[in-house]
């Protein structure tokens, strides 16, 4: 249903030169996957779709279409990784059309790979029952117990802003005062803690997806490629490990939208949604931001307010 | 060894101090002749708004087993609002070393006035003590 | 000589080969991830269904390689480098995609014009024992690249899982000096017959129809061609399939010091990184994925053809499973095989 209005959508957008490009995911070469297409002829609107499997952040392709304008196809998160990039002054309003879909929440393909034996031929999702077929099996398992991490603890599953809506609007959680995976996390000592965060990162392999794959890491020169001052060095000594997480974590600060891009990227299934969740609860406690949501506040660490906490200042 | 801390060792302790209050309270200190002890370093900057996360961090990773950072008060910034956006800064970037795991204390902040030469030493005796306490950085430091 | 080594001997086999030899073997880090590392207790060893994440190439030519070390000791400098391989070496688990690959570093950092020490003595000191493949993926396409899951080219031994057992095939001088090993019987008619039906099996899976011929002289005709940007366009340039890949090798050399001490460290590269080619004029002379995803299937499938006489691809199919934009090389492959040549186009 929503595919259909997507394609349509499409088809019209591109022939009344609305916009010069459509940016939304197509089938996969491989079973629970999405990729992202880029469509410029209205004859093509076919290959458009819209599944369980479409994870993916398109708005980082947005900072390569810089003089164009298009139409992209969002989720909730999405849309509000795009807001985000409005408000730092990346594109004009005028240059993006948003295309919004209500989320269903994605499927986590690896979580889905763990629960069988053998590799997975054929999936196919009839509401809420994923049926998976391999050489030798056929499974069917609940889509809800296969999400992202991100997609489980996501609160704004509406495209909050869209110049056009694809899908009835779909109920959103209530505000999750904090997340159970977070507050599990506190629950263990800083010893542990640092553990866990060692122990993940020492998969790291410094391949970057992580930082490509989301909207907002767009600088021209990365804090680690920087020689003066070098912050760090480029090898895979634990300490640099950490160093690049934290930071790149950091940077996301009132700027991340909780899409999980950083984590579904990552080849050695580097846990990372922890972080910047974290950080995102602590912009909302603090300052009362939170990134996507209002089109016209200012970003959180680029502004103050004369009633800022300070009870750990001396 | 003592709680796992080798008897007699000194903490490294890397102290950022903006230009107009915290290091003239530094200044100060000295030449009213406040002692305490001489565990920091100070690095000068313009205002407690300058300092970047990164820096923290590298010192951390070098070897320095504690930070403080410190500006003037709110409403004395001679940059008007450099100390309310370094108040921000510091509050988010402290809260998540913590949640990572990096002991609380490792990394402090305060407001020290270019009057306040007493505090300043006040201040700095209360971080060498909570360092020595910690002991080195272990966790995060490159080896 | 084919012989026998029973699963319940693996352990006590490994621990025997580990007085003589150091270990390098996949160790699992995570629920779907494993690399190769040195191993300190067989234990570790983790011989999955499919390969580790990052290739087998990493033995030879580390991700992050120290090449000396320098530092004062008094008024003098004093330099060491790495080079020695102290002790011998066994890498055990290898699929045949992976050893292909090494076997195409060796005619770089091995080759005529030139031979880099740090690979030289590491190759030289390493004994192989590589694995067959008798659960190709589908995403495996190793038979389209002059491979195959049950190749050999590259292992001194070579080993067939049977299930209770590996059939253990001994291929080189360097395999024969593990024959006399106390766990390796003899093989039986039953074996040999298993490992037949289990290698025909594996071979008829690998089967795909992915096609090569005639791609050089294509690329050739194609470089101006407006697919490139199709084929940028979704790529986020990250690095993970030029990591991953076993045949890449492209690297950077820095020198990490402190204080007087340091040292020179040869680092993994990426041509799609945007600083790879970077000049320090600022001009950059492959500005956009375009040009960088362009210049890798060149590179892969012209220039080192060109240059070698071999395709730097052997179908282990990493970049088709970990690309995070979902980007299918094979596709791409089909592509370029559909493109006509155009008067407008040509060279």
């Amino acid at each position: 249903m929503i595919q259909e209005r997507l394609r349509q959508k499409a088809k019209e957008l591109l022939e009344s030169k609305a916009v010069d490009l459509i940016v939304g995911f197509g089938e996969g070469s491989l079973p629970l996957r999405a990729t992202p297409i880029f469509i410029r002829n209205p004859q093509e609107v076919n290959r458009l779709i819209w599944n369980s499997f479409c994870g993916h952040n398109l708005s980082t392709y947005l900072h390569k279409l810089k003089s164009l304008k298009v139409g992209l196809v969002v989720k909730g998160c999405d849309s509000r990784s795009a807001v985000a990039l409005l408000l730092e002054k990346r594109f004009k309003a005028d240059q993006l059309f948003l295309i919004g879909v209500p989320c269903q929440r994605m499927v986590d393909r690896r979580r889905v790979k763990r629960a069988v034996q053998g590799e997975i031929l054929r999936v196919s999702a009839q509401g809420d029952e994923l049926i998976v077929e391999g050489e030798d099996f056929k499974t069917t398992l609940n889509r809800k117990d296969f999400l992202y991490p991100s997609c489980q603890v996501c609160v704004h599953r509406m495209p909050l802003r869209a110049d056009v809506l694809l899908g009835k609007p779909v109920e959103e959680f209530s505000l999750l005062e904090t997340h159970p995976e977070i507050e599990e996390f506190l629950g263990k000592t800083p010893e542990e803690r640092w553990d866990y965060f060692e122990r993940e990162t020492g998969r790291c392999i410094r391949c970057y997806a992580c930082r490509e794959a989301c909207p907002m890491c767009y600088c021209t020169e990365c804090f680690v490629d920087s020689s003066n001052p070098q912050w760090m060095e480029k090898g895979l000594s634990p300490s640099d490990l950490e160093f690049y997480h934290i930071v790149r974590a950091y940077h996301q600060t009132g700027r991340c939208s909780g899409c999980g891009a950083c984590e579904r990227a990552c080849p050695m299934e580097i846990r990372l949604t922890y972080l910047t969740q974290k950080l995102n609860e602590d912009v909302k406690e603090l300052f009362g931001f939170e990134t996507g949501v209002v089109g016209d506040a200012f970003a959180p660490l680029s502004t103050y307010d004369m009633g800022d906490k300070q009870e750990f200042i001396k | 060894m003592v709680n796992g801390i080798e008897i007699g060792w000194e903490p490294k302790i890397l102290a950022f101090l903006c230009n107009w209050c915290s290091y003239a309270g530094a200044d100060l200190a000295g030449t009213s002749r406040i002692q305490y002890p001489p565990n920091i370093r100070v690095i000068r900057v313009p205002c407690s708004g300058r300092i970047n996360p990164l820096f923290i961090l590298k010192a951390l990773q070098g070897g320095i087993d504690g930070v403080l950072v410190s500006g003037c008060h709110p409403g004395d910034c001679h940059y008007l609002s450099g100390n309310y956006v370094g108040r921000r800064k510091s509050a988010t970037l402290k809260r998540f070393l913590e949640y990572l795991g990096l002991e609380e204390g490792r990394v402090q902040f305060s407001w020290v006035s270019a009057a306040e030469g007493g505090k300043f030493s006040q201040v700095v005796q209360e971080v060498i003590q909570d360092i020595k306490k910690l002991g080195p950085e272990k966790r995060f430091v490159k080896k | 000589m084919k012989l026998r080594l029973d699963k319940k001997d693996f352990h006590s086999f490994l621990r025997g080969l580990m007085v003589h030899y150091e270990l390098f073997a996949p160790v699992q880090l995570g629920e779907g991830v494993s690399v190769y590392k040195k191993i300190g207790d067989p234990s570790e060893v983790a011989l999955l269904p499919s390969n580790p994440q990052k290739p087998a190439k990493e033995v030879f030519f580390p991700q992050s390689e120290t090449m000396f070390r320098y530092g004062k000791v008094g008024v003098q400098t004093e330099v060491t480098s790495t080079e020695k391989v102290e002790r011998k070496r066994i890498l055990l688990g290898p699929r045949p995609c992976d050893l292909k690959a090494v076997s195409l570093l060796d005619s770089v950092f091995a080759g005529k014009d030139y031979r880099d020490v740090y690979y030289v003595n590491k190759r030289n000191a390493t004994t192989v024992i590589g694995m067959a493949c008798d659960q190709p993926l589908s995403t495996c396409f190793c038979s389209s690249m002059d491979g195959g899951p049950f190749f050999r080219e590259g292992s001194d031994l070579f080993l067939i899982d049977l299930g209770e057992a590996y059939l253990v095939e001994v291929l080189t001088e360097k395999g024969k000096a593990i024959e006399t090993n106390e766990f390796l019987k003899e093989a039986d008619t039953n074996d040999l017959e298993l490992a037949r039906e289990i290698e025909q099996k594996a071979t008829k899976k690998a089967e795909t129809s992915l096609s090569l011929e005639g791609i050089e002289g294509r690329l050739d005709r194609m470089v101006e061609s407006p697919f490139w940007d199709q084929v940028g366009e979704k790529c986020i340039g990250c690095r993970i399939c030029t990591y991953l890949c076993p045949t890449c090798h492209c690297f950077d050399i820095v020198d990490e010091d402190l204080n007087g001490k340091g040292e020179r460290v040869r680092h993994w590269d990426s041509c799609l990184s945007s600083l790879y080619s970077q000049e320090t004029s600022g001009h950059n002379p492959r500005p956009t994925n375009r040009e960088r995803t362009r210049q890798r299937l060149m590179h892969k499938f012209n220039y080192f053809p060109k240059n070698v006489g071999r395709i730097a691809c052997v179908g282990c199919g990493r970049c088709v499973l970990y690309c995070p934009a979902d980007s299918d090389i094979r596709e791409t492959i089909k592509e370029i095989q559909k493109f006509k040549c155009q008067s407008s186009n040509a060279k």
